[in-house]
């Protein structure tokens, strides 16, 4: 890393605490354009599951309190963000007195084991069929057989899910229902657990990577289209090189670098687009936690989880920029 | 960088903690409920706040009511109590606890525990459960008589005081904690984990998506005789996921007993798997949830505040219709504001026969000559006057199709009749927070009539002049959010006032409940639609004794804090 | 040599002659063809089918419920008829008259969103590739701030504002989550090819920004653009999807999503509804199909080599 110059470096963290303090203070704001009080809604979810509510007056101004949303909005909004640079969200609304911080805690391994899992696989799948559509030397099955399983793009993921789940798991019963792991099994760093985590894991990864790769493909084919008429690649093949040396070293190598920069952007937003998968296997992921506290307005779970979304993405930017002159020397770390 | 250690840090000591390996229980000693929501906090075990903290099987297996309600009888069977007595008047309630009940620690639950337990209601003001503030609305102080018997003294009249709060009415009541364990600390900030309680069961773990609790051979109750040991080793709630999940789930015998479904899906899991019931063997399947379903009508607004324009449309609205196309067969009509259990029957009989009881069917032109009679006449398809079309906006909330569908059919039943209808869905939190509590609706669906099982006054009691409040105010406690006011309900509301002095099974009350439904009959503040429908399938392949109309020892709901007695009913199919 | 002139061409002469015939008008390639047919196929749907399909069937108990497609049989044994040829749904609504009403809906909202969204993304993407500085600092935070922020949330809250969304309000949400996306990949694409000889060149010779800008990095970046402009509409439409199967897209218009939720919600697997979720996926896949083989063609019009290998 002692090649980074350290204009660039600092130019870079600028941009990336400046990206999560606007992005932030964003976060905090739009809740609040909503007309809806949220402790309202809190009793009239008490009214809707029990008829009525007695002492709904106090209930309501115990609920504000608890809430912190009967302060005013500058005190508010400075103690989010001080709260928020040690990840101290404060209490959920809905599950109060529960931290936040717990909340995500409970919810953040099971995103990351799973959905980056099925992130790196739909990335590499889908980048290397994409790249296969364009390369000379495919066989045409291959070129004729991936615009086919684009197809699989069309669905959304929900329905991915429900398909998967209703053959290999109803039908065929090779694959478990729903669940992170077996009830039947108590979490911990057993072999057993992590088979059954596995095991478990396996239909709403595969419902993610089915849907998506076609994303990468079409990007990637993009970009080795732009590729392939470089001189470098004529000249390699003018060398009498190898072609799937070429066709790595050379072409895929190129093609690849915008879209590593997409797989960083993308990561925040397929947290948050996994509801869905996350729902339906029962698999209480971050995203679900962001839709149940959307349906609840939970003012403060919603921010913690889009800071912690907000986080990811834009640490891996960071990251992506720091790194890609390292991958593509035809960038410089240029501060300006 | 931080965050990645301090993650690691965390998942590691999170899971090192829960890493006690249960022991293993057969799927056949395994009794599995649904779960509709996620655990938020698992680690939590403080019912007097927010939160998914006693339906994942706390109070179904580990915390024990009081009393709990038949909605088949209308009986209040006591279960951790013997009994109570009452003053006259209402004002005082003596309660007798039972013998020998204990902790699943081994300490004995008496006096002190519910006098602990109430006094942090009374008390404490950060706590914001239901339960919690309708025990320190109508509470003025609670004494100890001895080990085993507890006086309360209510601030005013209410025979309905052991029901409402410690008889299981809807979905819980008020569940006495341990003093031993509470002592000393912050109700509103206390875990309570581990948690202990008096049931059959105790706590073994819990993640965001399912708990699981496993039988203590020790309860109290088979020691004294009170009851034998429930059969299922484990009870173990898990989150399901939607309609389809659970579907498939219960086809697979991986789930004995789940939320609600359509009848489509229910004939499906059926086909697949034939041990799977539901309450009635036949149509309509579902057994009535205690909220009726009705149309509720903003009495301030023109020209809905002219009671004959109300009549009409309930005259217009087609309730088998509703049955047929909405709930395919799966509920009944609504012949009054209640719900249609036997516990009711004395009441609903009583306003019938006084001939205020709603038709299934429409009475269109009835409808259309009331409309008319206001001044309306038909211009093309509509209803006009002075150059206006008789229109109206429903509000529904739409976050059930069961709701929207109702409304849609409302809409062509309406339209058909000439009154240009639309439907307006909002969103759920919107609709609860905003338009129906604020009277920012002409109509809306609801079910704010909720609250009668054994008694009327309790939903009756909703709609009395004392919480008028004008539009954009909100309406106490979602009181009479139709603001119906004037001479009727005036007269309506002093009935009111009679019954909810009178104590339970007074022989005059329903006289005065078909007297006072005069009023409603005549003005319409709200139109009753159909009754709300669960249809729960019931798995007899590992687990019979499933509670159902011909085994009608109470419903089943089994969310709610009366699962006890469906548990212990449980028997093993044998299969 | 001569002579062979004259000779008639041999049947691999002709293909070739057909070939580069063809090559002559590269608009006329056949996957482009076929992709747009397939586009305009359902726009020519939407607006045919209102004129010979009763509209009013996509109404909740218009029709019986969960009827079969004709010659199907459903799980109750009733058989499908023309009265609703696609089937009904749970609610009694023509699957028919839901596709004809909903596909188009859907089509509209991922082409409205992506083509704001692109525009906004080439014009700062350009800018802050070419630019830098400030202007590059600006427009780069801004993306990263966006593409941090939940689609679902914002979405949420202005449900919560209007009580509904139309199909246009929610297209334009969907763009301010599009934008950032083709920003940030154009502005590295401009980067790198800031770098390449021929700009390097132009610059040398002191070529105007602007000229460099469009006359020499644009038509280089054209077929990016394009799989670009695919791809977001692509992208516009799940995420349309996305939200509509949470439940959150308008409530009052059948959109193809929207049927989708529907069914899910009501069991529609288990019950073997196949035609309820089935065909609107169908008609889905048609969608991405078409822009797919759109997406195609356009590369091999704009790239040469390309027409050579197919």
């Amino acid at each position: 890393m002692g090649r980074i110059p350290r204009a660039y470096l600092i130019n870079r963290l600028t941009t990336l605490i400046l990206t999560v303090l606007i992005a932030a203070t964003i976060i905090w704001i739009i809740p609040r354009l909503s007309p809806v009080d949220p402790a309202e809604i809190a009793l009239g979810r008490m009214a809707a599951g029990a008829g009525s509510v007695a002492n709904s007056e106090e209930i309501l101004a115990q609920l504000r309190a608890n809430m912190g949303i009967d302060e005013p909005m500058l005190l508010q909004y400075f103690r989010y963000i001080t709260g928020a640079l040690v990840f101290d969200f404060g209490l959920s609304t809905a599950a109060f007195p529960t931290p936040v911080s717990t909340l995500i805690l409970n919810a953040l391994p099971w995103t990351l084991g799973l959905m980056i899992l099925s992130l790196i696989i739909t990335f590499v799948i889908g980048n290397l069929l994409g790249a296969l559509m364009v390369w000379d030397r495919s066989p045409k099955l291959v070129r004729v057989a991936i615009p086919a399983a684009m197809v699989f793009t069309s669905i959304p993921p929900i329905l991915s899910g429900l398909l998967l789940m209703w053959v290999f798991a109803a039908k065929l019963q090779w694959f478990p229902l729903t669940g992170a792991y077996s009830i039947f099994v108590e979490p911990g760093w057993t072999w057993e657990f992590v088979q059954s985590v596995v095991y478990h894991g396996f239909l709403p990864a595969l419902s993610i990577v089915v849907v998506t790769f076609g994303f990468w493909a079409l990007g990637m084919r993009g970009l080795m289209i732009g590729v392939q008429g470089e001189d470098y690649v004529k000249l390699a093949e003018a060398k009498g090189l190898r072609p799937r040396y070429i066709l790595y070293r050379y072409m895929i190598r190129n093609a690849i670098l915008p879209q590593i920069t997409a797989f960083a952007l993308k990561i925040g937003l397929l947290i948050a687009g996994q509801v869905l998968v996350e729902r339906i296997f029962a698999y209480n992921g971050m995203g679900k936690l962001l839709y149940d506290a959307i349906l609840n307005q939970d003012f403060p779970v919603i921010q913690g989880v889009s800071f912690v979304i907000i986080l990811i993405t834009a640490l891996s930017v960071f990251l992506v920029d720091l790194v890609y002159p390292f991958i593509d020397p035809r960038i410089r770390h240029e501060v300006a | 960088m931080k965050l990645g250690r301090l993650l690691l840090a965390t998942s590691a000591v999170a899971l090192a903690a829960t890493a006690a390996l249960a022991q293993d229980v057969a799927r056949e000693n395994t009794v599995i409920f649904d779960l509709d929501r996620t655990i938020q906090d698992p680690e939590n075990f403080n019912w007097m706040t927010p939160g998914t903290k006693r339906m994942h099987g706390a109070h179904q297996t580990m915390w024990e009511p009081l009393f709990i309600l038949n909605y088949g009888t209308g009986e209040v069977d006591p279960w951790l109590a013997t009994g109570f007595e009452s003053n006259a008047d209402s004002t005082e309630f003596t309660i007798s606890l039972r013998d020998g009940v204990e902790w699943s620690d081994g300490e004995a639950f008496n006096a002190d525990d519910v006098i602990f337990t109430t006094d942090i209601a009374l008390t404490n003001e950060d706590i914001s459960s239901r339960e919690a503030s309708t025990i320190k609305a109508q509470v003025a102080s609670v004494e100890k008589i001895d080990d085993l018997t507890v006086k309360f003294t209510l601030n005013d009249p209410n025979p309905r005081f052991i029901v409402e709060n410690f008889g299981v009415r809807i979905f819980g009541s008020f569940l006495i904690m341990p003093e031993h364990v509470w002592a000393g600390q912050d109700p509103a900030t206390f875990a309570f984990n581990p948690p202990i309680g008096t049931g059959p069961y105790t706590f073994t773990s819990a993640a965001s998506n399912r708990a699981i609790w496993d039988r203590n051979d020790d309860w109290w109750g088979a020691k004294t005789g009170f009851m034998d040991l429930p059969a299922p080793a484990r009870v173990v709630f898990v989150e399901t996921g939607g309609e389809e999940s659970r579907a498939q789930l219960m086809a697979a015998n991986q789930l004995d007993a789940a939320q609600n479904v359509t009848i489509g899906t229910f004939e499906a899991i059926q086909a697949q798997n034939p041990n799977v019931i539901a309450w009635y063997a036949d149509y309509p399947y579902a057994a009535a949830d205690p909220c009726a379903r009705q149309l509720e009508i903003n009495t301030t607004v023109a020209p809905w505040d002219n009671a004959n324009m109300r009549k009409a449309v309930a005259n217009i609205i087609d309730r088998t219709q509703i049955v047929n196309v909405a709930y395919e067969g799966t509920t009944a009509a609504s012949q009054t504001m209640f719900a249609q259990y036997g516990s009711m029957s004395p009441f609903i009989d009583a306003v019938v026969e006084a001939g205020y009881g709603l038709p299934a069917r429409a009475d269109v032109a009835a409808g259309q000559a009331l409309i008319e009679a206001e001044g309306w006449s038909k211009d093309g398809d509509f209803y006009t006057k002075d150059g206006e079309t008789l229109s109206v906006q429903i509000h529904v909330n739409s976050a059930s199709t069961e709701y929207t569908r109702t409304i849609d059919v409302i809409v062509e039943q309406l339209q058909r009749a000439g009154i240009d209808a639309r439907a307006v869905p909002v969103e759920n939190g919107v609709f609860w927070g905003e338009v129906l509590p604020f009277g920012a609706y002409e109509m809306s669906y609801s079910w704010l009539s909720c609250g009668s099982v054994n008694e009327p006054w309790a939903s009756m009691g909703r709609y009395t002049v004392a919480d008028v409040v004008p539009v954009g105010e909100r309406s106490p406690g979602f009181n009479n959010t139709a603001r119906w006011d004037g001479p009727a309900a005036e007269s309506y509301s002093a009935i009111m006032e009679d019954i909810a002095a009178r104590p339970l099974g007074d022989a005059e009350i329903p006289g005065l409940v078909a007297e006072a439904y005069a009023h409603l009959d005549a003005e319409m503040p709200f139109i009753p639609l159909v009754q709300a429908a669960k249809l729960l399938p019931m798995n007899e392949t590992y687990w019979t004794g499933w509670p159902t109309a011909d085994n009608y020892y109470n419903h089943p709901f089994f969310w709610w804090n009366h699962t006890h007695q469906i548990i212990h009913n449980l028997e093993p199919a044998g299969n | 040599m001569t002579s062979q002139d004259h000779l008639p061409p041999t049947r691999a002469e002709k293909r070739q002659a057909k070939r580069i015939k063809r090559f002559d008008n590269p608009w006329m390639n056949p996957k482009l063809i076929w992709g747009a047919a397939l586009l305009l196929g359902i726009i020519a749907m939407g607006i045919i089918g209102r004129f010979v399909w009763d509209p009013d069937l996509v109404f909740t108990g218009s029709s019986m419920l969960r009827l079969p497609p004709v010659g199907f049989e459903n799980l109750r044994g009733q058989a499908g008829s023309m009265a609703n040829p696609l089937g009904t749904d749970g609610g009694g609504r023509d699957v028919l008259a839901l596709i004809i009403i909903g596909a188009p809906n859907t089509l509209f909202v991922g082409l409205l969103a992506s083509l704001i969204g692109m525009s906004i993304g080439i014009f700062l993407g350009f800018s802050a590739g070419f630019l830098g500085g400030r202007t590059d600092d600006i427009i780069r935070v801004s993306a990263d701030v966006m593409i941090t922020i939940p689609p679902l949330l914002i979405l949420v809250v202005f449900q919560s504002a209007f009580g509904d969304v139309s199909l246009t309000m929610m297209a334009l949400l969907i763009a301010g989550f599009v934008w950032q996306s083709p920003t940030r990949l154009i502005r590295a694409q401009v980067l790198s090819m800031k770098q390449s000889g021929y700009v390097q060149m132009a610059q040398l010779s002191g070529a105007s920004t602007s000229h460099i800008m469009f006359r020499e990095m644009m038509p280089n970046l054209v077929p990016y653009l394009f799989g670009s402009f695919i791809a977001s509409v692509t992208t516009s439409i799940v995420t349309a999807v996305g939200l509509e199967v949470l439940g959150l897209g308008p409530q009052r218009i059948p959109t193809l999503g929207r049927t989708i939720y529907e069914a899910i919600n009501a069991g529609a697997l288990i019950q073997n509804l196949w035609w309820w979720w089935g065909i609107p996926t169908l008609l889905l896949a048609i969608i991405f199909i078409g822009l797919l083989l759109i997406n195609l063609g356009l590369d091999e019009v704009s790239n040469p080599r390309l027409r050579r290998l197919s």
